[in-house]
């Protein structure tokens, strides 16, 4: 497949810059935005595989473009938020957003999280026609049996962790905030449940990432959320 | 009393009152002010009639004409009349009586909230309706005036216009029938019209009007001057007028006024009217300025000489009807024993109206009235006249004397006082001991005859012995009863005073006063707080099992206590104000500040004066209570503040250096390769990228620790707590590091299984990185450094130790002061931006947690912290 292609929407110059600098010296193809307006209008006439979208716009609030992509387009939006609050991610997130990087951020960072939205975007075209198997590394899900293995040895999950563990696979790559995750679990959202959303995370993630040097599967976003990583 | 005096120290806000002052009806009082208001309405004021009576004689003037153009508030009601909020409102007749089912019983208390919202008043009131010369005038026209008003509201007028008229003139005037029947004042043609009346009638509001004046010159309605004037109080009808006289006496000689009322143990049996009229009597003498006085006794002279003594009393006024009054025993007049106590005390003695109903006499028949024989005390009475006469035929057949066996009699008496709970059971016991002694055991026995000659004389002897003593022990009994009550009281104010010095806290002051006063009132009580003029939920402190009923924290109810909150006055239920209120209202207030109102269930009659007393000095603790701990918590606030603003300060002078150093480089850097980054070779250029690389990176960790410095100084509200999973914690802050960390290594160890701790993630997150990067920067490189958490006693205690140097005992109290690193204070060569570790322990402090640090063994230094344990029940 080819390096696919990349809107980055940045009003800062020198931000914008940086990450089409980063872009260019790995190959990405890339479009620019310097607003709302422009970013909207880029994303529908070319279509990008992946887009990189600023959250302090000036003419328009990044929420809000998420939410107008999302009415036409399921293309991944990695959110890059100078905002340390949490509240302003997870409300990304909740709109449609796939994942976020706090700036200031790393190049590392960057390439790291382009690199596993495009694995995802690679797997969700092969695997689309199985959808009763769901397959990770060595993670393997049979939705039809309810089973899940890891290499070859079965999995023992309880009712909870079975249901976690196919919420994280259908949204590989995805960053869950605690209140999807808990909505979708146990059609609630509480204070009392988040404690025990983390106790059911920490026992799921021992059972599947219990080698030390293996993949590490599922991801602790603090204050945010989860997610399962797409390994290769 | 007070009320008055708030009103008048209001000043510049509120409005003007002016009252237009008349001897009697028709002397052109409502004309007069009329014409003042188109006058002040072409001086373009705002102004609008409240109030006014048809008024004939006016239908054919200009005047009317204008007036009719003028706008008018049909069927006045207070609260649309504030919101208008005219310049001047015209009402007609002070003393007038509300309609039954207004805010308030009466015009003038209208009046006076109207003022308070700043609207100036005209009105007029005629000389009959001012309180204190009700008398005079009633003596004059012998016409009973019932709508008056407290002379107080006269006094305190900002203006008093004084309309007079000839009354020849005036009585030309009645009868060209130029007045109108006016409200229904005066029927034409009573007694009431006669040139010599109204002279009188005019000289007396002629010396109202002066009186006012002196007292204005003289000074503002404090008393002042060495006359103080004690009256007597009692629930005679008479006892009013009386308490007006004194009043005016108090008033002319600009005295102190007491008014005094000496409860008696007989008074138990006072019924329910007069009850009523005592209070209403208590009532009248506040109004007019007295101060209340209650004291227990049952020697009613001396106590009033004792009293007079001790507050250096001047004038006594007491009624006639006490004056004579008569005890069984004939003892001397109250006033013969009054100046006997008290010799160097003018007493007034005021005549009673009506000589012919003496109140006292009437009050003798009716303890009568109200004596109610109970089953139980007749049997108790019977049985002890039985035991007594066993008693007595068994020392009778000792052969004992009579003489003995009646002291048995008598002492069979003496129980029965003891046991029985009305003196006449005594009386009765002491008359049928002797029939059944003379029946029993005097020749010839078993008749009601006696043959020797000196009977007659024993049986009397042995009534009156009887019945003298069966009497003591009953007013011992009353005595003991009545000082055991003041005792509850007293005990109540003191048990409060000193359960308030103990009670910290709004909502613990509020439960303690209010225990007190249900305990003492024995009803329910509602409290609503207030704060800043508002409101809060009510609070129902209940006095008996039954829950309270549900009304009386109706939305009726809470306007009631609402109109308390802002007007700072009593309202509700046995007031003048909302009288069809459940409960009675009174702010708790220190000053103008309320701090909230209290809300008495009252079912099952009026407060009396003793625990209205009571009532008002625990109100007052209490208030001073809220206002003492609020002074305390505002004063803690200012601390907080300027603490704040000292770590402030502090902070933007470490952080001004601290940002200049690393930016210094960064930019140096920068323009050094920019301008020759040719001519350098790959070494330094090197070298200078990783210069500034190191360089922002630092300070990106100083602005991420400013960000939560923020968090922090907006309060401990402002955290984001949730209950965490303390691994998950160590890992994120593991992952922010400083990049150096490649050179040290860094272990975890968790002591079980998913710790959960209640904590804001991302400041304890700060807080790792913190102490991590702290232990990196000081320690060589190769260095080991370990995390370590467990649970203990409902606390996670997360330990991170370094093998490096360790940090030196001196040294260690000082690790987490702001801007200390250490050894050597801000040196650009190690900067290790101070607000570091202190930053840690403020994040640590504000989770109610502890941050330490201690030595490692052989070397090396630990910190240690605390954070509360989380608790978590598993929705499976």
């Amino acid at each position: 497949m080819n390096k696919p292609l990349i809107l980055v929407v940045e009003d800062d110059r020198s931000v914008n810059n940086l990450i089409t600098t980063i872009l260019k010296t790995h190959d990405y193809r890339y479009l620019t935005a310097l607003n709302g307006a422009e970013a909207v209008l880029e994303a529908s006439s070319h279509n990008p595989d992946i887009v990189l979208l600023d959250l302090g716009l000036p003419d328009t609030d990044g929420v809000d473009i998420i939410k107008k992509i999302r009415t036409w387009s399921n293309m991944p939006i990695i959110v890059i938020s100078a905002r340390n609050e949490d509240k302003d991610k997870i409300e990304a997130l909740d709109a449609g957003a796939d994942d976020y990087v706090t700036k200031p951020f790393s190049v590392e960072e960057l390439l790291a999280r382009l690199r596993a939205t495009t694995r995802r975007l690679s797997a969700s075209g092969q695997t689309q026609a199985e959808d009763a198997v769901f397959e990770n590394g060595e993670l393997r899900i049979e939705y039809a049996a309810g089973c899940a293995w890891l290499g070859d040895k079965e999995l023992h999950l309880t009712p909870i962790e079975y249901k976690l563990l196919c919420l994280l696979a259908r949204n590989v790559g995805k960053v869950l905030t605690h209140t999807y995750i808990m909505q979708q679990i146990w059609g609630s959202s509480g204070a009392s449940d988040i404690a025990s959303l983390r106790v059911f995370m920490a026992t799921l993630r021992k059972k599947i990432d219990s080698s030390v040097d293996g993949p590490q599967y599922i991801q602790t976003h603090i204050g945010v959320g989860y997610r399962m990583m797409k390994v290769e | 009393m007070t009320e008055e005096r708030q009103n008048a120290g209001e000043g510049g806000k509120s409005g003007q009152l002016k009252i237009f002052f008349g001897y009697a009806a028709g002397v052109g009082k409502t004309y007069a002010m009329l014409q003042a208001a188109l006058t002040a309405e072409e001086r373009g004021m705002d102004v609008v009639i409240g109030s006014i009576a048809p008024y004939r004689s006016l239908e054919d003037t200009a005047l009317a004409e204008r007036l009719r153009a003028m706008e008018r508030l049909e069927e006045f009601d207070l609260d649309r009349a504030i919101r208008r909020k005219p310049d001047l409102i015209i009402m007609d007749d002070l003393a007038c009586e509300n309609p039954k089912g207004s805010r308030h019983s009466r015009r003038y208390q209208d009046i006076r909230e109207l003022l308070k919202a700043g609207i100036s008043v005209y009105t007029t009131v005629s000389a009959q309706n001012i309180e204190s010369l009700n008398d005079i005038v009633t003596a004059i026209t012998r016409v009973p005036v019932k709508d008056r008003i407290p002379d107080s509201v006269f006094d305190h007028a900002d203006q008093v216009e004084l309309v007079d008229l000839e009354p020849r003139e005036l009585l030309e005037r009645l009868r060209n029938g130029a007045l109108a029947e006016k409200e229904g004042e005066h029927p034409p043609g009573t007694a009431y019209f006669t040139v010599a009346n109204l002279t009188a009638l005019r000289e007396v509001a002629l010396r109202r009007c002066a009186d006012r004046i002196n007292m204005l010159t003289r000074g503002d309605g404090a008393a002042h001057g060495d006359e103080h004037v004690l009256v007597c109080l009692s629930a005679s009808p008479s006892n009013a007028k009386i308490v007006r006289t004194a009043a005016r006496m108090a008033n002319a000689f600009r005295g102190a006024f007491t008014a005094l009322f000496v409860k008696t143990p007989d008074l138990a049996y006072m019924d329910e009217e007069d009850r009523k009229r005592l209070q209403s009597h208590m009532r009248l003498a506040e109004q007019l300025g007295a101060r209340i006085e209650i004291l227990y006794s049952d020697d009613i002279p001396f106590q009033i000489a004792e009293f007079a003594r001790i507050s250096g009393v001047s004038k006594i006024v007491i009624g006639r009807s006490a004056a004579t009054r008569d005890h069984i025993f004939s003892k001397p007049a109250l006033t013969e024993k009054l100046i006997s106590n008290a010799p160097d005390l003018d007493v007034y003695i005021i005549p009673d109206a009506d000589p012919g109903s003496s109140f006292y006499r009437k009050r003798h028949f009716g303890t009568r009235r109200h004596l109610v024989f109970s089953a139980g005390d007749i049997l108790k009475s019977i049985g002890i006249l039985l035991a007594a006469s066993c008693i007595g035929f068994f020392f009778y057949n000792l052969g004992v004397n009579e003489a003995n066996i009646i002291t048995i009699y008598v002492l069979g008496v003496l129980v029965t006082a003891l046991v029985t709970k009305n003196q006449i059971y005594s009386l009765i016991s002491s008359a049928v001991s002797v029939l059944v002694f003379n029946f029993l055991f005097t020749e010839p026995r078993y008749t009601l005859q006696a043959y020797a000659p000196g009977y007659p004389l024993t049986f009397s002897v042995m009534f009156l012995s009887a019945f003298i003593t069966g009497s003591l022990v009953m007013r011992l009994k009353s005595h003991a009863k009545q000082s055991a009550e003041v005792a509850f009281r007293t005990r109540i104010l003191f048990d409060t005073n000193r359960l308030l010095q103990q009670a910290r806290g709004q909502e613990e002051i509020t439960s303690v006063s209010a225990g007190q006063l249900v305990k003492l009132l024995k009803k329910d009580i509602v409290v609503y707080p207030a704060e800043n003029g508002v409101l809060g939920e009510p609070q129902i402190f209940q006095a008996g099992e039954t829950e309270p009923d549900a009304g009386c924290i109706s939305a009726r109810e809470r306007e009631v206590a609402v109109w308390t909150l802002k007007n700072n006055k009593h309202a509700g239920a046995t007031t003048d104000t909302f009288s069809d209120a459940g409960c009675l209202y009174l702010a708790i207030r220190v000053g103008e500040n309320v701090y909230g109102v209290l809300g008495i269930v009252m079912e099952g009659g009026e407060l009396d004066a003793m625990e209205n007393s009571i009532l008002l000095s625990v109100l007052g603790e209490w208030a001073f209570a809220l206002e003492n701990e609020k002074s305390t918590r505002e004063k803690e606030e200012a601390a907080v503040l300027a603490k704040n603003e000292q770590l402030r300060a502090n902070l933007l002078r470490a952080i001004s250096h601290d940002l200049r150093t690393p930016l210094t480089s960064i930019s140096g850097n920068a323009s050094n390769l920019l301008a020759m980054g040719q001519d350098f070779d790959e070494e330094t250029r090197k070298q200078l990228y990783t210069d500034i690389y190191e360089n922002s990176m630092w300070l990106i960790n100083l602005v991420e620790n400013l960000l939560s410095i923020t968090r922090l100084v907006e309060g401990r509200l402002n955290l984001n707590i949730t209950e965490d999973l303390v691994d998950d914690v160590v890992a994120e802050a593991l992952r922010h590091v400083n990049k150096k960390s490649a050179e040290h290594t860094i272990v975890t160890e968790s002591g079980e299984e998913f710790l959960l701790a209640r904590m804001d993630p991302r400041l304890i997150v700060q807080v790792i990185i913190n102490i991590v990067n702290n232990a990196i920067e000081y320690t060589p490189a190769g260095s080991h450094i370990t995390i370590r958490s467990e649970k203990k006693d409902g606390t996670i205690i997360l330990s991170i130790a370094d093998d490096g140097p360790g940090i030196p005992d001196q040294e260690k109290p000082r690790v987490f002061d702001m801007f200390y690193s250490g050894g050597n204070p801000i040196a650009d060569s190690r900067r290790n931006c101070g607000i570091g570790l202190s930053l840690c322990r403020s994040i640590i402090d504000a989770h109610g947690g502890e941050l330490t640090v201690s030595d490692n063994a052989p070397h090396g230094a630990v910190f240690t912290f605390t954070l509360p344990a989380g608790e978590v029940q598993l929705h499976e």
